[in-house]
């Protein structure tokens, strides 16, 4: 009866709803967009940031993080490659990596040195989608190197240059080898273009005396969330080898960092919108409760509890902020699945944005959290502050309320 | 011997004060009054006489300053708001000079709002408020809402819904102040006849002398007084 009552009053005052739920609906579109282009943004950032190199989680020895010394050899990593079985992770690839000095003719530069599987790496890492001269490495290459575009122009080289690498072994000897540069990628990103470079595996290994052994296995799924979700198999695989694994917020924190300053402030903005917005509709229906105190006194009159009259209005509160809600929730899914197919530009900051791995397009990500939760906030703090209304009818007097005007 | 009908309402000796010190009103002074079962009497008086003050503390919808108000022998002093609203939805019947009907429903469902609050079944409900409109003259107008209603039909639901839920008492304040002679005397002739046929008591606030005719007896007020209270 109530609800029936509740709704029948809603619409009493068309005009007045109707505002009420377009202003509900828009504010509700705006946050289901915003927060869903703000998670896209991250999640661009995260898997340009990660996915260009590191991959989405890694496996390494106990303390390699703080002291990436190419002596630690990650135990079981053989085993730890299986864990591209693991649902949500979709490939796994070994590494070994060091420092060396790279030469060519007079010049030399300091660089990393990553000696990586061929044929598995491009499944962990894009970086061979950013070569922009020669080619990646095969798996059939030996002395073959690639680098970024950066440390190329550094060191005067172009394709099939010989180039000496000059380093410390596993063994603490010298580790010197002469390769032959097939590749020059450029990321877009300084730090990666100027200071990495990539050689198989296997010439590595022997180059570095390392054996078999490997200092990292990276790993990648075809989404983040889902080897997030599976960061607690992972880490009991690791355990078990007597390793360790790192999410993505461990490999790169002053990504996390910047992802949660970011959020803050939205989320300050988010407050004062959704503030503003319950308050003008708790205002509509104080201002609609008190037009209608004298009907109240009536309904009190005939037998009705002043609860269920301060029932009603709750209802009355509940039914309009789920309807504006629900419609905004409704178009700003509807606008978020059109622009995740087409994406938006942002003409003139290519340059920012590369630093984050952001090439060209950046598309919203419509998940529940980003659907639901503004709205959510929005009707739980109406129907929170529905109990001032509530509260002034449970005061209301009979007969004071059918005298008043 | 025939015996002895119980009253439906007691007042005994209340008073009522609104204001304080030298802006202190006093509405009603020490009234005492016994309402019978079966009664229709009118409460008259000049405006400002406190016809509408005592209908509201024999109606339980306000406190007296002192003195006691009872119904069927239960005081109404001390109840909690819950408990004066069981009674008024279980025992009085409101008829107001402005309808108050719940302009979002229909006559039917005006009706039956009572008898939801009272929990009655949803087949046994709409009988009896079909009923109730059909003895008030409305048959074929249930669907109407009371903006579609003409205001002496807008009274004609009040008064099914006064009468729905069969209460000890019918209260009316004016009831056909905002009506045209012709209504008037159709309404009144209705109550009269809801008396006579069913026994329902009519307490009616009112100085229209179409309404005094019927009045089997005859209260009269001043100043906050009783001036005279006499059975036809």
């Amino acid at each position: 009866m109530l609800a029936a009552l509740a709704w029948r009053n809603i619409w009493r005052q068309p005009v007045r709803s109707v505002l009420s739920l377009i202003g509900l609906a828009f504010s509700s579109l705006l946050l289901v967009f915003m927060l869903s282009f703000q998670l896209g943004v991250y999640d661009t950032i995260k898997i340009g940031a990660l996915g260009l190199f590191d991959g989405f989680g890694q496996f390494q020895p106990v303390g390699y993080d703080d002291d990436p010394d190419i002596s630690k050899i990650l135990p079981g990593w053989q085993a730890l490659l299986a864990a591209d079985r693991v649902e949500g992770v979709s490939a796994t690839a070994p590494r070994a990596s060091s420092f060396a000095i790279l030469a060519s003719g007079d010049t030399s530069f300091g660089a990393a040195v990553i000696g990586v599987d061929p044929a598995r790496e491009p499944a962990v890492s894009t970086l061979y989608t950013t070569i922009a001269e020669g080619r990646y490495l095969a798996a059939d290459d030996d002395a073959a190197i690639v680098m970024g575009a950066g440390l190329a122009r550094n060191l005067g080289l172009v394709l099939g240059d010989s180039v000496t690498m000059l380093g410390t072994g596993n063994d603490g000897a010298v580790a010197a080898d002469v390769l032959q540069l097939v590749g020059i990628f450029s990321t877009g990103v300084n730090a990666i273009d100027r200071q990495i470079t990539q050689m198989p595996l296997a010439r590595f290994q022997e180059t570095y005396n390392m054996g078999t052994g490997v200092n990292v296995v990276a790993l990648r799924g075809p989404d983040f969330g889902g080897v997030i979700r599976a960061a607690p198999q992972l880490r009991a695989m690791a355990a078990d080898q007597g390793a360790t694994y790192l999410r993505w917020d461990d490999l790169q924190p002053e990504v996390r960092q910047m992802i949660s300053l970011d959020l803050s402030t939205a989320m300050l903005m988010y407050g004062i919108m959704i503030v503003v917005v319950v308050f003008i509709l708790l205002n509509t229906l104080y201002m609609s409760v008190l037009e209608r105190t004298r009907e109240f006194g009536g309904l009190m009159a005939i037998g009705m509890r002043p609860r269920q009259i301060g029932a009603m209005i709750w209802l009355e509160l509940i039914f309009l902020s789920l309807l504006g809600a629900g419609i905004g929730i409704a178009l700003g899914a509807g606008v978020t699945i059109w622009i995740e197919n087409i994406g938006i530009a942002f003409p003139g900051m290519e340059d920012v944005l590369s630093q984050w791995g952001i090439s060209g397009r950046v598309y919203p990500d419509l998940s529940w959290l980003s659907a639901l939760a503004g709205p959510g906030v929005i009707v739980g703090s109406i129907v929170a502050l529905g109990l001032i209304p509530y509260r002034h009818i449970l005061r209301l007097e009979p007969v004071s309320a059918m005298g008043a005007a | 011997m025939k015996a002895e009908k119980k009253p439906i309402v007691s007042c005994k000796g209340i008073t009522k004060v609104f204001g304080k010190d030298e802006l202190a009103v006093h509405a009603l002074r020490s009234i005492d009054l016994d309402i019978i079962e079966g009664d229709f009497a009118t409460l008259a008086g000049p405006s400002g006489s406190g016809k509408t003050t005592l209908l509201n503390m024999i109606g339980a919808l306000d406190h007296p300053t002192s003195g006691q108000v009872l119904i069927d022998g239960q005081p109404l002093s001390g109840m909690s708001k819950s408990q004066l609203s069981d009674l008024r939805l279980n025992k009085i019947g409101f008829i107001f000079q402005a309808y108050n009907l719940v302009p979002v429903l229909s006559a039917r469902e005006n009706v039956e709002f009572v008898l939801r609050l009272l929990k009655v079944e949803a087949n046994e409900r709409r009988t009896r408020a079909d009923a109730a409109l059909a003895e008030v003259g409305l048959r074929g107008l249930e669907n109407r809402r009371p903006s579609a209603l003409s205001g002496g039909q807008q009274q004609r639901v009040a008064i099914a819904r006064a009468l729905v839920a069969r209460p000890r008492i019918v209260l009316a304040d004016e009831p056909t102040a905002n009506l045209d002679s012709t209504t008037t005397g159709e309404l009144v002739d209705l109550m009269y006849r809801l008396n006579q046929e069913s026994g329902t008591t009519f307490l009616i606030g009112t100085h229209d002398p179409r309404v005094m005719e019927h009045s089997k007896r005859h209260i009269e007020m001043t100043d906050g007084q009783i001036e005279s209270d006499i059975r036809a």
